[in-house]
């Protein structure tokens, strides 16, 4: 057979097909077979994939804001996957178009930008200098790799770069400052007057029945009970599986919490590092050892031979000192070296990845041991909560089978030995106690729940709490009986009728003042507060917003006239007021500070626009497609 | 191809071909080799240039990026601006340093070294793209703030916005105002905004450009005989939803009740 393999291989066709194999391995690479090309891709924009990792990665750095912005006040459907994901994507796509955008004009970071930037971020620092444990140990349980890390800040930067450039390079010219300052700071003299909504309602006026009877009639879709569901349920939490501790248990845990690395001896240690290549001009590695050695067994100080010899520039400043260590903090040569040495003796040559080091131990805390008795509470305590925990998650898997399989909730629960409670009158827009929870309302109100009369999964309201429901009764919205609501229609006809007698009021007040009266003489007479306001702002917070509103709504009036008008509040009180004079802004005679803001405003009012614009723009030309 | 049969004749047949051919063979190799490598040394000096321009760019935007510049700052900010304009003119850089020069010279009030910067970046950027669009733009307003209006209207009116029709509607609302054509204004102003918003998503909160439009939209003042429609002013009272009902029963004041109509 190899024969007849051989003779076939040197065949014409056999060579070209051999040849075209080469060829393509050559231009694509083996991954491209092994690993095939696309397939987990989410959405496409113009040509480019965002693949469902990344998505991953933005819904749970999402998730992990989320968390950490709001703590335990956090709604769980907030967190939903589904929603966040939905987000998360339209994120993706912004800034991938920003980032495409950018490639497109050539803007590149280089690779000293970066490192520039993570050498000055806080949250890598430690004692105000870089630390790369830190660096690793930050992004680690962020859940970001270095590289993943670095290529996001890269493309936050070139973001950056291109929105400062087109967006944030916004001004605003002295003609448009003088404009916007003549209308935005424009100041009016108000004065005003209330007509109180007490004033008319304390007569009590009488409603009649039939006034009663009427407005139910007319407005019976306002007078529906609404719809509601009685529920069963059984709720699980990590509490109903807390059991006594075994006392072997509670031993067993002591021996292995003694091994941590906090109660062992702590050492501060000291090094001098011969770097191969570092400082070749002061000598080799063997020659500078050398001189280290015999300047410190001439008894000189062991930090004044590292500032001098040392090739660690972080720790030569500071007499070579690394720190504390535990054990755990240093190469595992180092620690060997460090765990055998007398204090303040200096050690042989230790050989690690980053040279040859001199090491000697400047300061030795024994590690001390706490008894079983004082570790006793927090012992039996973590080993109760995880035993609770897992009984409680095995409890969930059968309940979900059960669940699942039964009518009701009666069989699972007895089943389980697990109580079932209820709830009654939940309504789709609960706000208080347990089922204020939106996963257990859109559960309670799903298709299969309420309609199909199922129960529902077992949903998992935290790490540690689980709820299943099933519905016992369904109310539906219904008209209350015309008894129950004769008391709310009647606070709601008196009030219609208090407000529109506070309104005639008003409305003859403004009369009397068009009539030429002064306002005082209104108010004196009626027995209403008035007040004036001069050169009030729009963004006075003197004058009531309504008035405010109302004043600056109306047309500049020529000098000398004056203008009114009436609003209400949604108290029911009424403001009439007047508007006497009006001062447009000047520019140049406000405070310099002032000056200043409008000029943040109006440059960031045309930069807001532009960065908007220029985003939808992108979005508009792109060619994006989700799958 | 022919059938060899003995290990000599292939090895002949190998030589001759390579007498031949080697020679050519060998040239094509080495031009491939050296375009290639070439093109990779040039793109590397390209990236480096780039790479250069950016990092001056981002120390520009360091002394002069943010709100609070001092003098000093404001000094190697410009002088940062002109070296990206001298020494990298043809990167995306020295145009947007060159907008941020246009920015601090507007803000000193220098006009004319501001259209002079921003007519630099227009020869430069290329036309149609968003750079050359927001700098039409600008440069625009700094023709009418230095009082030629007609000559930044013909601007707006005649190049194309592209996306950016709102900002340029409220660019032209502004000239207008500032020409004191109030009913023109209005109108660019009514444009700027809904143009602005129909973005849908995210509401743009723009109050200068809204305090603009009502002050050029007065409310007529209330009429004194509304009075027969007490509905048209104030708002009437209606319970929200039938558990408010029971409130009013229990003597429970609840705010949310009132709806406006």
């Amino acid at each position: 057979m190899l024969q007849n393999i051989r003779r076939s291989t040197q065949g014409t066709a056999a060579k070209v097909v051999i040849g075209l194999i080469v060829i393509s391995f050559s231009i694509f690479g083996i991954e491209s077979i092994l690993l095939g090309g696309g397939g987990s891709a989410v959405a496409e924009v113009n040509g480019e994939e965002v693949s469902s990792q990344e998505l991953q990665q933005a819904v749970l750095t999402q998730k992990r804001r989320l968390i950490s912005l709001m703590g335990d006040s956090l709604d769980p459907a907030m967190l939903d996957d589904e929603r966040l994901s939905a987000q998360a994507l339209e994120g993706i796509i912004s800034r991938r178009l920003l980032q495409q955008s950018a490639t497109g004009m050539d803007l590149a970071i280089s690779e000293r930008q970066v490192g520039q930037l993570i050498g000055s971020m806080e949250q890598f620092q430690v004692e105000g200098k870089f630390s790369a444990d830190m660096y690793r140990s930050v992004l680690s349980n962020a859940g970001f790799t270095p590289a993943y890390f670095k290529q996001s800040l890269r493309d936050d930067m070139i973001q950056n770069q291109l929105r400062s450039g087109l967006a944030g390079s916004e001004f605003a010219t002295p003609a448009e400052l003088q404009l916007n300052a003549r209308i935005t700071q424009e100041q009016r003299d108000i004065r005003y007057l209330t007509v109180p909504v007490e004033d008319v309602s304390q007569g009590g006026a009488q409603v009649s029945q039939e006034q009663i009877e009427t407005y139910y009639a007319a407005n019976q879709a306002q007078f529906m009970t609404p719809e509601s569901v009685d529920l069963d349920y059984i709720e699980l939490t990590p509490q109903d599986f807390y059991r006594p501790v075994a006392e072997d248990d509670v031993v067993a845990a002591y021996q292995l919490a003694k091994q941590n690395h906090q109660y062992q001896a702590e050492y501060r240690v000291a090094h001098i590092l011969f770097e191969p290549g570092a400082g070749d001009e002061r000598g080799t590695v063997a020659q500078r050892l050398e001189q280290a050695r015999a300047r410190l067994d001439a008894g000189e100080e062991f930090a004044s031979v590292a500032r001098d010899l040392s090739d660690d520039i972080g720790s030569a400043g500071n007499g070579g000192d690394l720190g504390y260590t535990r054990g755990a903090t240093f190469p595992r040569e180092m620690e060997q070296a460090i765990a055998e040495l007398e204090l303040n003796s200096v050690s042989q040559p230790v050989e690690t990845d980053a040279g040859t080091h001199l090491i000697m131990v400047t300061e030795r805390n024994e590690g001390s041991v706490p008894t079983l008795e004082e570790m006793r509470p927090e012992l039996e305590q973590s080993l109760q909560a995880e035993a609770a925990r897992t009984e409680l998650l095995r409890t969930v898997e059968t309940l979900r089978d059960l669940a699942f399989n039964a009518d009701g909730l009666a069989v699972p629960a007895a089943e389980l030995d697990l109580a079932v409670e209820q709830a009654s009158g939940i309504t789709r827009s609960q706000a208080q106690g347990l089922f204020a929870n939106p996963s257990l309302l859109t559960a309670a109100f799903s298709d299969e729940v309420l309609q199909a009369g199922h129960n529902s999964e077992v949903l998992e309201l935290s790490g540690e709490q689980f709820v299943v429901l099933h519905v016992r009764r369904h109310n539906e919205p219904e008209l209350q009986p015309l008894a129950a609501v004769r008391g709310a229609i009647a606070d709601i006809i008196a009030e219609n009728a208090a407000r529109a007698a506070v309104l005639a009021r008003a409305q003859q007040a403004l009369e009397q003042l068009r009539a030429g009266s002064g306002i005082e003489q209104v108010a004196t007479a009626a027995g209403y507060e008035w007040q004036v306001e001069l050169g009030a702002s729009r963004n006075s917070t003197v004058v009531p917003p309504e008035v405010l509103r109302g004043a600056f709504e109306l047309p500049a009036a020529a000098p000398g006239q004056t203008l009114s008008s009436v609003v209400m509040t949604p108290g029911g009180d009424a403001w009439v007021f007047e508007v006497i004079r009006v001062v447009p802004g000047d520019y140049a005679r406000l405070p310099d500070a002032q000056q200043q803001v409008l000029q943040q405003q109006i440059s960031a009012e045309y930069g807001t626009l532009v960065d908007r614009e220029f985003q939808r723009g992108l979005r508009q030309r792109a060619d994006i497609s989700v799958m | 191809m022919e059938q060899y049969r003995t290990e000599e004749e292939q090895v002949e047949a190998l030589r001759r071909w390579w007498d031949e051919n080697g020679r050519s063979t060998l040239a094509a190799i080495i031009i491939a080799l050296s375009v290639g490598f070439g093109w990779q040394a040039w793109q590397r000096h390209d990236q480096g240039q780039r790479e250069a321009a950016s990092e001056l760019y981002q120390a520009l935007l360091q002394q002069v990026g943010g709100t609070e510049v001092s003098a000093a700052q404001l000094h190697a900010g410009i002088e940062l601006g002109e070296q990206l304009r001298a020494d990298y003119g043809g990167t995306t850089y020295a145009q947007f340093a060159a907008l941020h020069l246009a920015r601090l010279a507007v803000e000193r009030g220098d006009l004319a070294d501001a259209e002079a910067q921003l007519r630099w970046v227009l020869g430069e950027a290329p036309g149609g793209g968003d750079t050359a669009r927001i700098t039409q733009l600008r440069l625009a307003r700094v023709l009418a703030a230095s009082g030629e209006t007609e000559q930044a209207l013909s601007i707006l009116d005649q190049s194309d916005a592209g996306a950016y029709q709102a900002s340029y509607a409220m660019a032209r609302g502004d000239v207008l105002l500032q020409q004191g054509q109030t009913d023109g204004a209005r109108k660019a102003y009514t444009q700027a905004l809904l143009l602005a918003s129909d973005a849908g998503q995210q509401q743009i909160n723009l109050p200068a450009l809204q305090a603009k439009l009502q002050h050029l939209n007065p409310e007529v003042p209330a009429d004194v005989d509304t009075a027969a429609a007490p509905g048209a002013l104030g708002t009437a009272v209606a319970p929200a939803e039938p558990g408010a009902a029971a409130e009013h029963e229990l003597g429970v004041p609840a705010a949310g009740d009132r709806q406006e109509q």
